[in-house]
């Protein structure tokens, strides 16, 4: 309760505005594709928003609602997605989003987990990755010839989704050979723990990250590439809460920008025009702004002591994917209504606790990306990628994509 | 559960099963009282979420045959739009949300009441048209800034306030008939207000209502005014720190410092009477200040020094339709401003407003004023000659010092706004005021702050204060204005003699 009772000034400063539910004035575009929270748009009571579990949380704070009364039910619709903090925090000062994670860890510490969060706690516990699968399947899509830089400081963190998608993997080693990056890839390396964290698992989401930075510092790891937007995020905004966190991340568009630009890659011509639309992914986009810890006192009228050093989701990882998309000759990227700090999130995370909204959102999401005239969604999160995919959307992660069109001489 | 178990499932058989709750941890999105208001709401016993207008239709006869109070909802911003005595459900409105018409050639739109601002405005961009929208954020109702505020707006200079504007209204009464006002009635259209057929704007226009509501409001026709912007609205920049362009070279924003209250009435007036100027307004310092800044420390920071350089700030956006239009505009309007001993302000400052020029934008900015945690209150919000008004805004001087300096209230005497109407025929005054909501002390002054107020009005003569929604001071201030409580009891007794449509305090 105590972690809920220090954002009490947040509930109470929200005066129902909405505008943690509406799109930003700036990216406005029409009726459709105006709101920005999925759980919102879908069910359409206040509970179901920002503003709604602000409330929530100071009922439970103030004794009035109870932990497994069903508010869970509301809590674990919200996909934590952040559209909601970013947008209240163009105007104000409050912590939205990590009200609502204050308020799942208390639900956690009262025993109130969602079955699949506390299955895949354990998945985590036995095997390490979310998936449950074995670790001597971890690198198994390696080819034969791959061999790490054996001194580089740098590593590739593939994250869990190597088991699923081992081709984002691939295509991130392919680019960063091809630009002649050392690294080398830590086959100990454990899930990022984000999931779990984002879920209020905070314990065995410390216990995970803990042991990843236990792991990073044996190896002597000053930089740490992913090319996974959820990997991303959980190192600069969830890892420093758990220690210090002296290490460099970079997602894997970072670099590729920075090796196209000091021509170390090149881009060959797609084989056929081609218009795509990008998604940002939450994790790389506005909820991955580095975390930096505040204590201290609010003052009357709002004044932070000392000053707090907000996230307001401009630190965001937003104009690499673009620009190396519109590197590609041939390939024309359109965006959606919806882009950057105010994308509309893919509900992913919320497939288990909210089957039907999150199914809504994903094809509310595809249905604006096709609005944009484009053939295919881009994007840098595997979730995202499952999530937007199907029979009739062609949905590709971003390294896949620039792998493909690398110019001859890269390659693992 | 206290609704009625036959109750319930006569709503559910309404609207469905997915769109009513009774359940607690969904009436509590709609029960925590927000920090601007004094006082705790009830809590609804259910929410139901209609699609149509039948739908309403049928609710509002149900709530009639279990006598159930209903208040009708779509974002809750107003405090208005909560539960205000057990035995209540809410009627939120949000699914009714279809935009049914937008008229280009006669110029007006209709809408159902879940449209919200930050969904028609770029639609009517899109067509070069554009209409009146009041302070309160991008995902406020259309429909309510039209019928159920005071409905004043940044730049109503040249044009008038928002309820000018509505052409006709469908209306489901207390008792579940439904009307339909104006020409609307006859099956005629929307194109006119009033006649042939009931013209109810002015009883049903109360700005915070007229002891209550009268019924539910499901569609409203408005009136349009051309645009001269650009079609789409091109923004750069991540959030909070977008910019918004407004088209050059005819956009030109001036800002102004006065020293004296005189002299920007005479600068109003006389710009008025040039007719030139898309807006004029006496800006309150505090949230220019706040609109400037992206965090509180922020704002404290760089208080000190623009509480001088903004205090009574006069804001003219020009907007004409060609080069030499604009070239005369900003000869006349210089001459006003030196001749009414006006300064412009440094241009770093003054450069703020280029980037932020659409006034939709700074009506969404002017939310950051919540950024000092509240609580805040708007005040008087009368409209009046641009004189009288200006008298009353001079007068707050007279006791808000007593409030000001002791604490009370945050220390800014000038946080005022006046904005012209139809060129300088009338104006509209908003005093903000704000207090440290975490000081139970200042609180209790906030009472006592608006008593001294309507006091000093009620002295002085002064059309200063709009009936508040509570019937306490409608019963005060009712006497002012022709005993417009005594009128306006009897019009919601005939209309609602159960007293079942959101009863008030």
């Amino acid at each position: 309760m105590d972690k809920l009772k220090k954002h009490e000034y947040s509930m109470d400063s929200c005066n129902h505005c909405g505008q943690c539910k509406w799109i930003l004035p700036p990216k406005m575009s029409g009726w459709d594709f105006a709101e920005v929270c999925p759980i919102h748009h879908y069910h359409q009571f206040d509970s179901y928003s920002g503003q709604g579990l602000l409330n929530i949380s100071k009922e439970v704070l103030t004794g009035r609602l109870k932990i497994g009364e069903g508010l869970e039910k509301v809590l674990y619709s919200c996909t934590m997605c952040g559209a909601c903090d970013v947008n209240c925090k163009n105007v104000r000062d409050i912590e939205v989003i990590e009200t609502i994670q204050a308020l799942r860890e208390l639900c956690v510490r009262e025993g109130e987990i969602p079955a699949h969060l506390r299955e895949m706690d354990q998945r985590l516990e036995q095997s390490g990755n979310i998936y449950g699968k074995s670790a001597d399947d971890s690198f198994a899509w390696l080819p034969e010839d791959y061999a790490d830089d054996e001194n580089a400081d740098t590593i590739l963190f593939v994250g869990c989704s190597a088991y699923t998608h081992p081709e984002i993997a691939l295509a991130a080693i392919k680019i960063m050979r091809a630009g002649g990056v050392k690294f080398k890839l830590l086959r100990e390396e454990r899930c990022c723990g984000g999931s779990l964290w984002r879920g209020g698992l905070e314990e065995s989401a410390g216990r995970i990250i803990r042991e990843n930075m236990y792991l990073f510092r044996e190896h002597g790891v000053k930089r740490i590439i992913t090319a996974c937007g959820e990997c991303f995020g959980a190192f600069r905004a969830i890892y420093p809460r758990f220690g210090e966190m002296d290490i460099e991340v970079k997602h894997i568009s970072q670099i590729a920008l920075e090796l196209l630009r000091d021509g170390k890659i090149g881009l060959k011509s797609a084989e056929k025009p081609m218009k795509v639309t990008y998604h940002d992914p939450c994790m790389l986009g506005r909820l991955s702004e580095t975390y930096v810890h505040w204590e201290g006192e609010i003052k009357p009228f709002g004044l932070h002591m000392p000053e707090k050093q907000w996230r307001r989701g401009f630190g965001g990882v937003y104009s690499e994917p673009r620009e190396l998309i519109n590197a590609i000759d041939g390939v024309e990227l359109v965006e959606m209504p919806r882009n950057r700090e105010d994308a509309y999130c893919c509900a992913y995370h919320s497939r288990e606790t909210d089957p039907d909204m999150s199914a809504f959102a994903a094809a509310e999401r595809r249905r604006e990306a096709m609005s944009t005239g484009a053939e295919m969604i881009v994007s840098c999160c595997p979730f995202c990628i499952e999530a937007l995919g199907d029979s009739e959307t062609e949905c590709c992660d971003l390294c896949v994509l620039l792998a493909a069109h690398l110019e001859e001489g890269g390659g693992v | 559960m206290s609704l009625p178990r036959e109750a319930y499932e006569a709503l559910a058989g309404v609207v469905g099963e997915r769109y009513i709750s009774a359940e607690e941890y969904i009436l509590a999105g709609n029960r925590v009282k927000t920090p601007e208001v004094p006082f705790t709401y009830h809590s609804a016993d259910a929410i139901v979420l209609p699609e149509n207008t039948a739908q309403v239709q049928e609710i509002v006869r149900i709530c009639n045959r279990y006598n159930i109070c209903f208040v009708p909802l779509v974002s809750g911003v107003s405090a208005e739009a909560f539960a205000n005595r057990a035995g209540t459900i809410l009627i939120q409105l949000s699914r009714m949300n279809k935009i049914v018409e937008i008229n280009e050639i006669d110029r007006y739109a209709v809408v159902e009441p879940g449209v919200r601002h930050v969904q028609l405005y770029p639609e009517l961009r899109r067509r070069g048209l554009s209409y009146t929208a009041a302070a309160v954020g991008p995902g406020g109702s259309v429909l309510a800034n039209f019928t159920s505020s005071s409905g004043d707006h940044h730049n109503q200079h040249n044009a008038s306030r928002s309820n000018r504007y509505l052409l006709g209204v469908e209306m489901v009464l207390p008792d579940g008939a439904i009307v339909r006002t104006g020409s609307l009635a006859s099956g005629a259209g929307w194109f006119c207000p009033d006649g042939p057929g009931p013209g109810l704007r002015g009883i049903m226009k109360g700005y915070f209502g007229n002891h209550g509501q009268l019924g539910i409001i499901t569609r409203i026709a408005i009136g349009l005014n051309p645009c001269n912007g650009t079609a789409e609205i091109e923004s750069e920049g991540i959030s909070p720190f977008h910019k918004v362009r407004m088209p050059d070279p005819c956009s030109r924003v001036y800002v102004f410092n006065f020293s004296h209250i005189h002299d920007v009435r005479d600068a109003m007036l006389r710009i008025g009477e040039a007719e030139i100027a898309a807006t004029v307004m006496k800006y309150f310092y505090l949230p220019a200040t706040l609109m400037m800044t992206n965090s509180a420390n922020e704002f404290w920071e760089k208080w000190p020094k623009y509480k001088e350089i903004l205090k009574m700030p006069l804001v003219v956006h020009l907007a004409p339709r060609s080069e030499e239009e604009l070239a005369y505009e900003e000869k006349i309007l210089f001459e006003i401003v030196e001749e009414t001993h006006g300064r412009r302000i440094p241009r770093e400052i003054e450069s703020w407003w280029d980037d932020h020029m659409d006034f939709f934008m700074i009506v969404s900015r002017l939310q950051s004023v919540l950024r000092l945690g509240g609580g805040w209150m708007p005040n008087k919000l009368a409209a009046e000659s641009v004189s009288h008004i200006c008298e009353i805004g001079r007068s707050i001087g007279d006791f808000i010092h007593d409030f000001t300096d002791t604490g009370k209230l945050f220390d800014a005497p000038e946080n005022y706004q006046i904005i012209p109407m139809e060129y300088g025929h009338f104006a509209h005054i908003e005093l903000l005021i704000m207090w440290d909501r975490t000081n139970p002390a200042a609180g209790k002054g906030v009472g006592e702050f608006r008593m001294r107020s309507r006091n000093n009005d009620i002295e002085n003569h002064y059309h200063a204060e709009t009936p508040g929604s509570l019937n306490a001071s409608m019963m005060q201030i009712g006497p002012l204005y022709c005993n417009s409580h005594e009128w306006l009891r009897r019009i919601k007794e005939s209309f609602d003699p159960s007293n079942i449509a959101n009863p008030l305090m």
